[in-house]
Formats: C-alpha cells, sequence, structure tokens
C-alpha cells in the first residue's frame, strides 16, 4: 500500500510522455516545421499564375521553356528566407534564394531547360539553416 | 656446383620422364634396327641434323634450309625406302620383344653341319644352293619357293638338293637353326665378265649377293666345286674350314661365346648410356638452349579481401606480362596456365600501391619474368557499408504534347544498398533504368529495375532490386 501512489504516479507520467510522442515519422514536404515555419505545399509545375501552380507534371519536355518549382509556406511567423537547390543527377545546378514573408506565403524559382539538361532532377527545399524542408524530383526528358 | 643444383632443381618431373621415356624409345630403335641399313640412315639423319643445327648457329642459311628440307622429308624416306626391314622387325616380333626385350632368342645355325653336307654334296657332284639371309628383307629380291620350316641335318640337306626332288633346282634360304624356304627363285646376275663354266646356279648365287646382304653357297653339279657368294664376288672355296668360318662370320656367330655375350651386354649398356646422353643433349637444346620471349595480359587476382570491406576501384584490371624461356617451352604457355595474384589480406581500407613482382605472378616451370606493365598496381579497398537510399524513376521518351504526369506512388520509395563506405557517403539517390513515357496514358502500374552505379553497388540483402510505379497522366490545361 505504501508504494501505491509511486506506481500510480509513474503510470501517469508514462502515458503522458506517450501521448507528447509523434505517431509517425514526419515526411518531406508536409514535415518540415522548424522556427514557425511550414512548408505547406510543394511541387513541380510548367508555370505559376496568379500565385497558383498550373499544369503540374514530374516530367518537362526539354523543349518547354522551363521547369518550375512552386513552395507554399503557411504558417510564416516572420520574414526569412529558403533555399531552391536545383541537382541534376546528383550534381548541383543551382542555389536560388527566395524570401517569406507572414502570414503566408508562396514562391517559387525556375531554370530554363535545354537539351544537356535530359536526365533527372531534384529540387532540395531547405530553410536558411540547411534543414531540409522538402525534397521534390522530376526528370527532364526529349 | 650450386648453379648446376639449383638448375638441376628446377627441373619439372615431367622433364625426368620427359628424357627417359625418349632415351627409351631410341633404345629400343637401337635394339630394334641395330645392324641394319634403317639404322645406319637414322643415324646420317642424326649427323644431318646436327649439322644443320650448327650451320642455323653459324648463320649459315641456305645450307641450314636445305639440311633442314633434307632432314624433314628423311622421316618420310626412312619409311618408304625401308618399309620391308620395319615391316619385319614389327611383325616378325611380338610385342613384348618390340617394347622390353633385349634381342630375339635366334636359333644358332649347326654350321658344321651345314659344311660337312656341303662338301659331301660336292664330292657327289649333288649341285646345290643355300642362302644366308644378312640384315636385309629378302622377300623384294627372292621369287617363289616353298615354305618348309625343317630344322638342318645333313640328310634334310642332301634330300632337298637329291636330283629326283622337284625343289633340288631352288635354293634352300637358312634361317636359324631352320631350312624356312625351298625352290626359292634367285634373281640371275647380268654380268659379263664371269667364267663360260658357271652355270645359271652360279648366276642366281651372284645375283641375289649383289642385290642384298645375303651369303650364298654354291655347290657345282658339273665341278664339284663350292663357291660362297657375298657382295658382288663369288670365290671358290675348298677348305671345310674356310667354308664354316666365312658362314659364322657372316651371321655373327662368335667363336669365343662368353667374349661375345661380354661385348654384346657392352654394346647395349653403352647404346643405352648414349641414348640418355644424346637424349638429354637434345632436350637441353630444345627446352633450354633458345631464349624466346612472349608477351601475355594476364588479369589480376585480388585475393584474401578482408570480410566487411570491398575493393572500389582498381587501376588495372589486367597486366602485361613478358615471358622468357625455350622456344618450345613459351610457345606451350597459355594464359591460363599464368596468374597474377595479390593478397589483399594486409592492405588497410584507403588507397594501396602493390608492386607486381614475381612473387605475385604464378608461372608453369622453366619460364621466366622478364618484365611486368605496369609495375604497380593501385587498389582502392573501402569499408562495406548498408544504406537506404530513396529511388528516383530516370523518364524517358515523350508523352504527347497535350499530356502530362500528373502524379506517381513508388513502391518502395527507398531500397537499401551495400557498397563502399566512401562511395555511397557521395550517392544521395538510387536511379532505376530508363522508363519510356512514349506510350503511357491515363493510369497504370509498371515495374522498373533498378540501374545501380557504379556496379559495385549491390542491393542489400532482403531489400527488392526493382520498384513498382503507378502513375496518373491525364490533359494539360
Amino acid at each position: 500500500m505504501k508504494y501505491r501512489f509511486t506506481i500510480t504516479f509513474c503510470i501517469c507520467i508514462t502515458i503522458q510522455l506517450l501521448l507528447l510522442l509523434p505517431l509517425h515519422p514526419l515526411k518531406d514536404t508536409n514535415a518540415a516545421n522548424a522556427g514557425g515555419l511550414k512548408l505547406f505545399q510543394a511541387l513541380m509545375c510548367e508555370e505559376v499564375v496568379d500565385n497558383a501552380p498550373r499544369n503540374p507534371t514530374m516530367v518537362f519536355s526539354a523543349g518547354k521553356e522551363k521547369a518550375v518549382c512552386f513552395s507554399l509556406f503557411d504558417p510564416v511567423t516572420q520574414k526569412t528566407v529558403i533555399y531552391h537547390n536545383w541537382y541534376h543527377r546528383d550534381v548541383p545546378s543551382a542555389r536560388i534564394q527566395l524570401t517569406l514573408n507572414p502570414p503566408r506565403w508562396s514562391t517559387q524559382s525556375s531554370i530554363q531547360l535545354r537539351k544537356t539538361d535530359i536526365g533527372p532532377w531534384r529540387v532540395e527545399i531547405t530553410d536558411e539553416t540547411g534543414r531540409l524542408l522538402g525534397v521534390l524530383r522530376f526528370s527532364v526528358t526529349d | 656446383m650450386e648453379k648446376l643444383i639449383n638448375f638441376l632443381l628446377s627441373m619439372r618431373w615431367q622433364d625426368f620422364i620427359d628424357i627417359c621415356l625418349n632415351s627409351y624409345i631410341l633404345f629400343r630403335f637401337y635394339v630394334l634396327f641395330r645392324g641394319t641399313n634403317v639404322f645406319r640412315v637414322l643415324i646420317g639423319m642424326t649427323v644431318l641434323w646436327f649439322f644443320q643445327r650448327i650451320a642455323t648457329s653459324l648463320g649459315l642459311i641456305v645450307t641450314s634450309w636445305v639440311v633442314q628440307g633434307i632432314v624433314a622429308v628423311g622421316a618420310i624416306i626412312i619409311i618408304v625406302v625401308f618399309r620391308n626391314e620395319i615391316r619385319r622387325v614389327l611383325q616378325a616380333k611380338n610385342l613384348k620383344s618390340i617394347l622390353w626385350g633385349l634381342s630375339s632368342k635366334s636359333a644358332i645355325t649347326p654350321t658344321e653341319i651345314i659344311v660337312d653336307s656341303v662338301f659331301d654334296m660336292a664330292h657327289r657332284k649333288c649341285g646345290g644352293l643355300i642362302v644366308f639371309p644378312g640384315k636385309e628383307d629378302l622377300s623384294d629380291a627372292v621369287q617363289g619357293g616353298i615354305p618348309w620350316k625343317g630344322m638342318i641335318t645333313r640328310e634334310m640337306i642332301t634330300s632337298i638338293f637329291w636330283h629326283d626332288n622337284p625343289v633340288h633346282d631352288g635354293a634352300a634360304i637358312v634361317q636359324g637353326d631352320q631350312i624356312s624356304v625351298v625352290g626359292a627363285i634367285l634373281p640371275l646376275s647380268y654380268r659379263d665378265d664371269l667364267p663360260s663354266y658357271y652355270g645359271t646356279r652360279h648366276r642366281a648365287a651372284l645375283g641375289l649377293a649383289e642385290a642384298t646382304d645375303a651369303l650364298v653357297i654354291v655347290v657345282s653339279e658339273e665341278r664339284g666345286d663350292v663357291l660362297v657368294a657375298k657382295g658382288n664376288r663369288l670365290r671358290e672355296v675348298r677348305q671345310k674350314r674356310t667354308l664354316e668360318q666365312n658362314i659364322q662370320e657372316h651371321l655373327g656367330i662368335a667363336a669365343d661365346k662368353k667374349g661375345a655375350v661380354r661385348k654384346g651386354g657392352l654394346e647395349i649398356g653403352a647404346a643405352a648410356l648414349l641414348s640418355i646422353v644424346f637424349i638429354t643433349g637434345i632436350w637441353f637444346s630444345v627446352s633450354r638452349g633458345q631464349d624466346t620471349l612472349v608477351s601475355l595480359d594476364i588479369p589480376v587476382d585480388y585475393a584474401n579481401r578482408a570480410n566487411g570491406t570491398e575493393i572500389v576501384s582498381t587501376s588495372v584490371k589486367s597486366v602485361s606480362l613478358v615471358l622468357s624461356g625455350s622456344g618450345a617451352l613459351v610457345k606451350s604457355v597459355t594464359p591460363d596456365q599464368v596468374s597474377v595474384r595479390l593478397d589483399l589480406s594486409t592492405a588497410p581500407i584507403g588507397p594501396n600501391v602493390f608492386p607486381i613482382t614475381s612473387d605475385n605472378v604464378s608461372l608453369p616451370p622453366g619460364i621466366l619474368l622478364r618484365e611486368v606493365t605496369p609495375e604497380v598496381v593501385e587498389v582502392v579497398i573501402d569499408e562495406t557499408v548498408k544504406k537506404q537510399l530513396p529511388v528516383q524513376i530516370d523518364w524517358a521518351g515523350k508523352l504527347s504534347p497535350e499530356l502530362i504526369l500528373l502524379d506517381v506512388i513508388m513502391d518502395p520509395e527507398s531500397i537499401e544498398v551495400m557498397g563502399g563506405k566512401r562511395i555511397l557517403e557521395k550517392i544521395t539517390t538510387l536511379y532505376t533504368e530508363k522508363v519510356p513515357l512514349d506510350n503511357l496514358s491515363g493510369r497504370g502500374e509498371i515495374s522498373a529495375k533498378l540501374a545501380l552505379n557504379p556496379t559495385s553497388l549491390k542491393i542489400a540483402p532482403g531489400s527488392k532490386d526493382k520498384v513498382t510505379i503507378q502513375y496518373v497522366i491525364r490533359k494539360r490545361e
């Protein structure tokens, strides 16, 4: 009887800790919520019209003008910068700095497509500290 | 002395067998063909061969070439010209006597009986013709004849040449202690310097003696003379002792039998020794005398790699070896007899440089390593680790212009691979093989294999080596 209170207390604390732990690991694009910055949406598209992506796709023809990486952050608690890091077959191709403003902000970067760009690409979205917020993968084909 | 011991130690057991076997073959040739013309021609061919070698070493081009040609066709000449002698040796003796026996135990010809019979026939003017073959085969020279194979006795000889006997005009051929053939017809001599009182029997005796190495005894029917034909000579013999000596000399029957046996043994021993010396000389001349170079490209065997490590890269996959040795040995060397092996058991992780020395190269005996290109090999060894990597589809081809690939779901999204730690540190993505877009539309599911690059990467046990791709394609806005 003298340990009853101690056992009850331990069980309560354990339950409390389990409730605080996340049930699933965070995934790429909806995972990052660092420093009040949350990547709400990220996708590759052919163009952005009125701050909205148009023709989202994972394959771009080299005959097209450009490939656009669209990213929407909500919320944005303070003015900050993010980076769109473009890689062509694991080789860094471009690092584009973009500024975000509170409370919600969408931004995009793009590359001009050439015949030499054919192959698999990825865009890593990172915050100013280099923390990975999301990865987008696409291909440039003939 | 030390050099000699080292040299003998460098010889293979096959070399000893080689020398012994060929020495024995040469010795058997001597035993089987000694005394015949074949053996004399063989000796002549051997002398020619040595002459050709000397001519070659002295740089006598035409002489060397001509002698080489003669030696080359010599084997055919021997077989064609001496086919009868060869056939006689091979047919007349059994396999044991060909392979093992020193000499066939030929029966000794009873010369005394023959001589007595011959002079008895002469006394009674009973004509006769008795042939004692030499080493040469008589089958080409002698025609007809009836096989007899009767033991030689005085009565036998007298009855064969008795004038009422149907075979008395022919010749009797003596072999060993037997009269093998009677009534044989001998070739006639066409010499015109013979006395007029010589009849057909005399001409037949001289004809065979001229054509072969046989000795022929003629007993004149008219004059009661005894004559001996040998070579191109036909001479009268008046005394029994002389005739017996002639026959014994021709047949090689020595008066001193013990001395003859000793002499025969010495002759065989000397022949055996000479065969060994001769073949040993030939062997050294052929296998060690020349210095020929050959170049081989041999793949490098990187052996004894430590567990948990892998070879990331090597500067070469094969090395070029320049080998030297005798022409015969070098020409027989094949790449699978040569190996280059590097022991990686003590090699640390990272780049390693190994010099390739003769210790790393395994060669057949008698072959020497002259040069290795390159002389060093660089091997980068890395620790083997596992890494889970995201998979990306490597799309190829073209969608219809009005279509876009809206969404893709891949299973699994990442795959665990094994490889060198340094390599995997640099790799962030695994790519599939090219996935063609050309025929895709609407929704669907396809699968694609991974294109592992570098090829040293391996799929970890339990991981899939391909991915399933569910795609959604729709019309562009």
